[in-house]
């Protein structure tokens, strides 16, 4: 095999799909099965037992679970449940991973976010940040842009033209929003009435709305790869707390828009139910020669390859290096607080803020609501809190806060199932106007929960337990993470003008939340929005690379002690900073294709015997 | 870091697993390469006519998701969409505007007797980055014997390919054809689309 690719998910769809398209022989190892949306969600769709409390969409527990911790001085125990209040959920398994039930946010990173540390300075990043880890992504947001685009085209992202780099008189949002060389492909969805009335109150307020970003198809849609996607109908089958998957294939994800191009192909081979336990690594040469792993009869297979894309999600992406002795494992020292090693280093979360924060109020939208699609899609977004549109004189936070309304109402079948009522009798008039009020309701509660960019410190890190083991007998990973202080520095900051916004909007019953205390409340959110931890960048002393020297250019691409190439990888993982949009899916995004790129440049310099500088090219 | 003992042993781990049925490429909707490119230049080439027109055919059917593999490219329109869009597409030209009639390949089945189909159109042909089109304006069909049909009327329904928005002959229409002609395969390729844009079960 030219190229193996460890997970099937988001990031190995492109580099799979890139690749057997220009005729490279590909594998894809997953350890659950091939999702179909016809066979797999539609037709059980209401099956709540099976996808909302047995998360059979998720990475299974009993195969793998992690273990957590809020410092290094803790015992971490491991997690053994999806729920609440140890949330731990969406992992992937399978083909298309965690993205087969997610909410489809797909807003990009704006130029700030790539050069936080520069921008900031180490010295206010240490005042604001204890034992700040920060650094530079190794490229910046113009250097990727062309990347973004190529991510946004195959998977069909929904939204309004942000403006060009120029900057022109046309431009509307460009000073608040990331520039963009070509406009999404596909029209944003249809706006809820909650996302209009906090269109029309953020603009009066001098603010810049507009249609939050989504990766939920809006019309029919043909990629550049020539498969064809279906439009979301708006059945709200999805929603909820994104554990449905879509029943059309309207919501994207590697199995409906890349994958299936690579099998057409011929050149791709997907292996599916195959568990990944090593990489099998030469010490010598420093290259990973084969991946080992599981059947689901338990018999061990081995899968040589010339290069390896290492596409897992999140923390299991650390874990298989750890296992298998690559790279230089972060060890923390909590006494002298420094940390010495890569692989691990510098866990964020991305995407929940702290208890406490935040605004609620209740909204009479005058008439019905709908169900309706999954996660934001008919929501407005404004950037005008966040990066650094917002910086007051004296503030404890950097980043801000993207703030975004209107969210359609999609739960799972529990939304449209007749089972409510609880409290307003069994039978009657009550009865029937409890069950209006709840699934065809007038008045909505909504609410406004701002938070800052949760910043890389030295303290919060993955690595390996020392006392839990996977089903195999392999230690587990264990992630030390809590919540810093620029999260509810931020959210502090940031709750008043979400106040405002509600009252420009005519909520009423408005509560503001009480503020956060430094330490009042430890993290208990474990899931999927955890990224870091094996971030790509340019300088090796620092730490900001994987255990691999940087490639000048091609940074997501892991070199064996600067001798030869051939293990790359990308994912949120690979995140710098804790970055400055709920979707971390997005920034990595671009990566993938960058690491394809790069990928394809190594095989051309392996079948010419190695005689071309590939990287200068 | 020492690199952990490799289990080289079979282990029956307890673990749910789900069964998995992988979709060979047959089974795999994907336009292909050069009628992709060749559909997003002519989206692009008549952004703005005005006529009525839509991609129709296999092409037209595949951009929703129907399990066909066009090997050119079909636009059917009006008499007058067929001049406007002859025109737009000049440089392109093989066959200028003119009245066909041409019996197809495959006949009708109406009451398990085989009748031929014949079309007639007022059309021309293109070559677009080596891909062929057809134009064909008031196309109207004949089975056997039968009178010449009504030339065929439509509301086209909009499809994106790679950002370009581009009308396409909606589902229902060509399913409705091919019931009337008994070609029952093709209606269960599109009912099947159908389904799995609307997520009923077939």
């Amino acid at each position: 095999m030219d190229v193996v690719c460890l997970g099937v998910g988001y990031m190995s769809g492109v580099v799979a799909t890139e690749l057997a398209l220009q005729g490279y022989k590909v594998v894809g190892i997953t350890k659950g099965p091939y999702w179909d949306y016809v066979n797999d969600f539609s037709m059980t769709k209401y099956d709540e037992w099976g996808v909302g409390l047995g998360r059979k969409y998720d990475s299974p527990l009993p195969l793998q679970t992690t273990t957590i911790r809020n410092d290094s001085s803790q015992f971490a125990l491991p997690v053994r449940r999806y729920t609440m209040p140890i949330q731990y959920h969406a992992l992937g398994h399978g083909v298309g991973g965690a993205a087969q039930h997610y909410g489809g946010t797909m807003g990009r990173q704006g130029p700030w976010g790539y050069h936080m540390l520069s921008s900031v300075g180490k010295t206010t990043l240490n005042t604001i940040n204890p034992q700040d880890d920060t650094y530079d992504w190794p490229l910046t947001y113009a250097q990727y842009e062309p990347y973004y685009v190529e991510w946004e085209k195959a998977h069909g992202l929904c939204g309004t033209y942000n403006g060009s780099p120029t900057n022109s008189a046309n431009d509307q949002y460009s000073d608040h929003y990331p520039w963009m060389s070509h406009p999404y492909w596909l029209p944003p969805h249809p706006l809820t009435p909650v996302a209009q009335m906090f269109q029309t109150a953020t603009q009066a307020l001098g603010y810049h709305p507009f249609p939050h970003v989504s990766a939920l198809a809006s019309q029919p849609y043909t990629n550049q790869y020539g498969v064809t996607v279906n439009p979301c109908v708006y059945d709200g089958y999805c929603g909820g707390p994104c554990d449905y998957a879509c029943e059309t294939g309207a919501k994207a994800n590697a199995a409906y828009r890349t994958i299936p191009a690579a099998m057409k192909s011929n050149n791709f081979t997907l292996v599916t139910n195959a568990y990944i336990y090593r990489l099998d690594y030469n010490t010598t040469t420093n290259q990973v020669t084969a991946a080992r792993y599981y059947d689901a009869q338990g018999n061990i297979h081995v899968q040589p390859g010339t290069v390896f894309f290492n596409g897992m999600w999140g923390y299991n992406m650390i874990r298989i290096m750890l296992l298998s002795g690559v790279g230089v494992p972060y060890q923390y020292n909590s006494g002298a607080q420094t940390g010495t090693g890569t692989v691990g280093r510098g866990l964020t979360n991305g995407y929940l803020p702290p208890k406490g924060t935040g605004v609620t109020g209740t909204l009479n939208i005058g008439g019905n609501s709908y169900v309706a699609g999954n996660g934001s899609g008919g929501s407005v977004d404004i950037y005008d809190l966040m990066d650094d549109n917002f910086v007051t004189p004296g503030q404890n936070f950097i980043g801000g806060s993207q703030i975004s309304m209107g969210g359609y109402l999609g739960g799972g079948p529990g939304n449209i199932t007749m089972a409510g009522g609880v409290g307003s009798g069994s039978m009657g008039s009550a009865f029937k106007a409890t069950q209006q009020n709840k699934y065809l309701p007038t008045t909505v509660g909504v609410g406004a929960t701002p938070f800052g960019p949760d910043l890389p410190t030295l303290k919060n890190y993955v690595d390996l337990d020392p006392h839990y083991t996977d089903a195999y007998g392999d230690p587990v990973s264990r992630l030390t993470y809590d919540w810093t202080p620029n999260t509810y520095n931020a959210a502090i900051g940031l709750v008043q003008k979400c106040k405002a916004i509600l009252q420009q909007m005519g909520a009423s019953n408005i509560t503001v939340g009480s503020n956060v205390n430094p330490g009042a409340y430890h993290n208990d959110w474990w899931g999927h929005h955890l990224r870091g931890g094996l971030r790509i960048g340019n300088d090796p002393s620092a730490g900001t690379n994987t255990a691999f020297a940087a490639l000048s250019g091609y940074n997501q691409l892991y070199l064996a002690a600067a001798s030869g190439v051939n293990y790359f990888a990308a994912g949120e993982i690979t995140n710098t900073t804790g970055d400055t949009v709920p979707s971390g899916t997005h920034v990595a995004g671009p990566q993938s294709y960058r690491a394809a790129e790069g990928i394809v440049k190594y095989l051309k310099n392996v079948a010419m015997g190695g005689s071309v500088n590939y990287l200068a090219a | 870091m020492p690199v952990l003992k490799v289990p080289n042993r079979t282990i029956a781990a307890q673990i749910p697993i789900i069964e998995s049925r992988i979709p060979k490429p047959d089974e795999l909707v994907v336009l292909s390469k050069p009628l992709l490119q060749a559909t997003i230049r002519i989206g692009e080439l008549l952004k703005d006519c005005s006529a009525k027109w839509a991609f129709a055919g296999d092409l037209g059917e595949i951009l929703f998701g129907v399990n066909v593999e066009p090997d050119h490219i079909t636009i059917i329109t009006t008499s007058a969409g067929c001049d406007d869009i002859s025109k737009k597409l000049t440089p392109f030209l093989v066959q200028a505007p003119r009245i066909t009639e041409r019996r197809v390949k495959r006949s009708a089945e109406i009451n398990l007797k085989p009748l031929p189909i014949n079309v007639r159109s007022y059309s021309s042909s293109f070559n677009i980055q080596g891909q062929k089109l057809d134009v064909h304006g008031d196309l109207q069909i004949k089975v056997g014997d039968w009178d010449w049909g009504d030339s065929i009327d439509f509301e086209p329904e909009y499809v994106y390919v790679v950002g370009v928005k581009v009308p396409a002959a909606p589902l229902e229409l060509k399913k409705e054809l091919y019931r009337g002609l008994g070609w029952y395969d093709r209606v269960s390729k599109i009912h099947a689309a159908m389904a799995r844009r609307h997520h009923k079960i077939v």
